[in-house]
């Protein structure tokens, strides 16, 4: 009688309980922040920030606003990863990665000038931490700009051993950079054509430029001293092209050759930056518990 | 003693059963409003809620539609790699043949419209060549015609789509589009038979007047320094003016070639894509 009772008390209750659910709580701060951090390490960090930031106006934790300033970092929204590292409270664990974000940050926008006036007016005096490896970017910076260097020793002193010998090379290149003067290019082949060519390290093109403008011109002086006047005239007009483009492809050859070089150096310095993660830490956010 | 432990077990299962239907209920819900997201367009959300609802309820009974609409949200973003990564899981989790069909042929149309041809038709050929897919060779195949669309192979193309009966737009239009393309190696050919010919084959007349013009001029010089025993002037000429130009022609040919069947191929994809009625990748 009594599981006869129970049962109906049973098929009575479910029949009407889904009209008074109280449901899962998506919403729940707690259910937001799980969600949260599931995205941001399964590297979704749009929809990680986007969750995070739910979670502030009910509470306010330098863990929460570091992990949306982070996840904006990583996806390049770098304004947005500013205004949030820029929140965390100089009271908090995380001020001094945060800073040290922030000098990367500037990094990643390409702002040099922006690295230096924050690492001076800020870092130096708000991060107990991380000192070194701000020095470290610091110094890095003038190798972007067209700044006048600080003295090697100077600007190697916060390297270790294991990085001087590279960092020595890119400071050397940067002091003495490889590359060739238009003018002097433009000028050589106007004397010797294919010359200026051969100055900007084009070998092959400063002998073709060299052969085919001396035969052009043989050819036109051949025509005049015969008394070929016209034909004579055409070949020196096609000498004359010859030997103008001579001297425009070595002025250009200089300018190509020295972009190159600018490329190759700055994608080094990148690269050498990319590979140390900017000197910033491992926050083991995501790491097995 | 044995009633009262029966009670207890029924009243146990009777709370159990209570706790499943409450996260059932308010995951039903949630489903329900990716499922109204999804229709009005709102795809970051929608992944964003299947991603939430899967994360708190990663065994439920929509695993796959999840997984599928997720797949769906970004493809429509343009996120092909991740839509192929969802569409991938849905297949994992698929629960009958239809859905497992379904999953695959959604990672084909994904990898025809990112033009990874080459791997939509191996995935074609190993469903064709599943027994459990022999009622669905036309629907196979439909999808390989549309693959060698996105290969620029309009002549297999329109073979593909004969093949089938209900396709007879595509089956024209593939044949059209194959029948007005340029054959590159024809405009070069007769370029180095006539220089210009390719040119005016493919309908640039002035280039191709200019073309043959140039290489008169500077045959005909050749030619006669040549005759004039003028050796030197000959190979000159010859050398740095008649190859270059005649070079230049060859390679005109081809490149006006290849310029208008973009163009005639580009027509017919604007055609499909705001046109065509049909199932599109």
């Amino acid at each position: 009688m009594k599981i006869t009772e129970l049962l109906f008390f049973f098929m009575l209750f479910t029949s009407v309980n889904p009209a008074q659910t109280k449901d899962f709580d998506f919403s729940s701060p707690i259910n937001i922040k799980k969600f949260a951090d599931f995205l941001f390490c399964d590297r979704d960090y749009l929809r990680a920030a986007l969750e995070y930031e739910r979670l502030i106006s009910s509470e306010v934790k330098d863990t929460l606003l570091f992990k949306i300033a982070l996840s904006y970092s990583i996806i390049g929204d770098y304004p947005f990863a500013i205004k949030y590292f820029g929140k965390i409270p100089y009271s908090s664990s995380y001020i001094n990665e945060a800073q040290l974000e922030l000098i990367k940050t500037h990094y990643l926008m390409n702002d040099y000038y922006g690295v230096r006036s924050f690492y001076n007016n800020s870092f130096i005096k708000e991060a107990n931490k991380y000192q070194l490896e701000g020095n470290k970017l610091f110094n890095f910076s003038y190798l972007f700009t067209k700044d006048e260097l600080p003295s090697k020793e100077k600007f190697l002193s916060p390297f270790n051993l294991s990085e001087k010998d590279e960092i020595s090379e890119y400071y050397d290149w940067k002091q003495d950079p490889l590359y060739k003067s238009s003018t002097i290019a433009g000028i050589m082949s106007a004397i010797i054509p294919g010359s200026g060519k051969m100055y900007v390290g084009e070998i092959g093109d400063g002998i073709v430029a060299f052969i085919t403008t001396t035969v052009f011109s043989f050819i036109a002086y051949d025509n005049f001293k015969a008394g070929h006047n016209t034909r004579g005239w055409i070949w020196a007009g096609v000498a004359a092209l010859f030997y103008g483009g001579n001297i425009y492809g070595s002025v250009a050859a200089a300018q190509v050759h020295n972009a190159k070089i600018t490329f190759e150096f700055n994608d080094g310095l990148n690269v050498f930056l990319q590979k140390n993660n900017y000197y910033t830490p491992a926050y083991g956010f995501c790491d097995e518990k | 003693m044995v009633f009262v432990m029966k009670s207890n077990y029924i009243i146990f299962l009777i709370i159990l059963f209570e706790c499943t239907l409450f996260a059932q209920n308010s995951f039903d819900e949630q489903f329900n409003l990716t499922k109204k997201l999804y229709s009005d367009e709102n795809y970051f959300d929608t992944v964003t809620e299947l991603k939430r609802l899967l994360f708190f309820n990663p065994n439920s009974e929509y695993i796959y539609s999840a997984y599928e609409t997720i797949g769906k949200s970004y493809k429509q973003g343009a996120k092909f790699s991740d839509a192929i990564r969802y569409f991938t899981l849905a297949e994992i989790n698929a629960l009958s043949v239809d859905e497992i069909y379904n999953s695959r042929i959604d990672i084909i149309r994904v990898n025809i419209l990112r033009r990874t041809t080459d791997r939509a038709f191996k995935l074609l050929d190993s469903l064709e060549a599943d027994i459990r897919f022999n009622d669905k060779i036309d629907e196979i195949n439909y999808w390989r015609g549309w693959a060698f669309i996105f290969a620029d192979d309009w002549e297999n193309a329109a073979v593909t789509f004969a093949g089938i009966d209900s396709t007879i737009e595509l089956t024209v239009l593939a044949k059209k589009v194959d029948d007005d393309l340029y054959s590159v190696s024809f405009a070069k050919t007769i370029s180095y038979i006539i220089p210009g010919a390719g040119q005016i084959y493919t309908g640039e007349y002035i280039s191709g007047l200019l073309s043959l013009g140039w290489n008169i001029l500077w045959g005909y010089l050749t030619i006669k320094s040549f005759i004039d025993e003028r050796i030197f002037d000959g190979i000159v000429i010859a050398n740095f003016l008649w190859l270059r130009f005649y070079r230049g022609n060859l390679q005109n040919a081809e490149k006006f070639a290849k310029e208008k069947n973009l163009i005639i191929s580009n027509k017919a994809m604007n055609y499909l894509q705001f046109e065509f009625k049909g199932l599109k990748p």
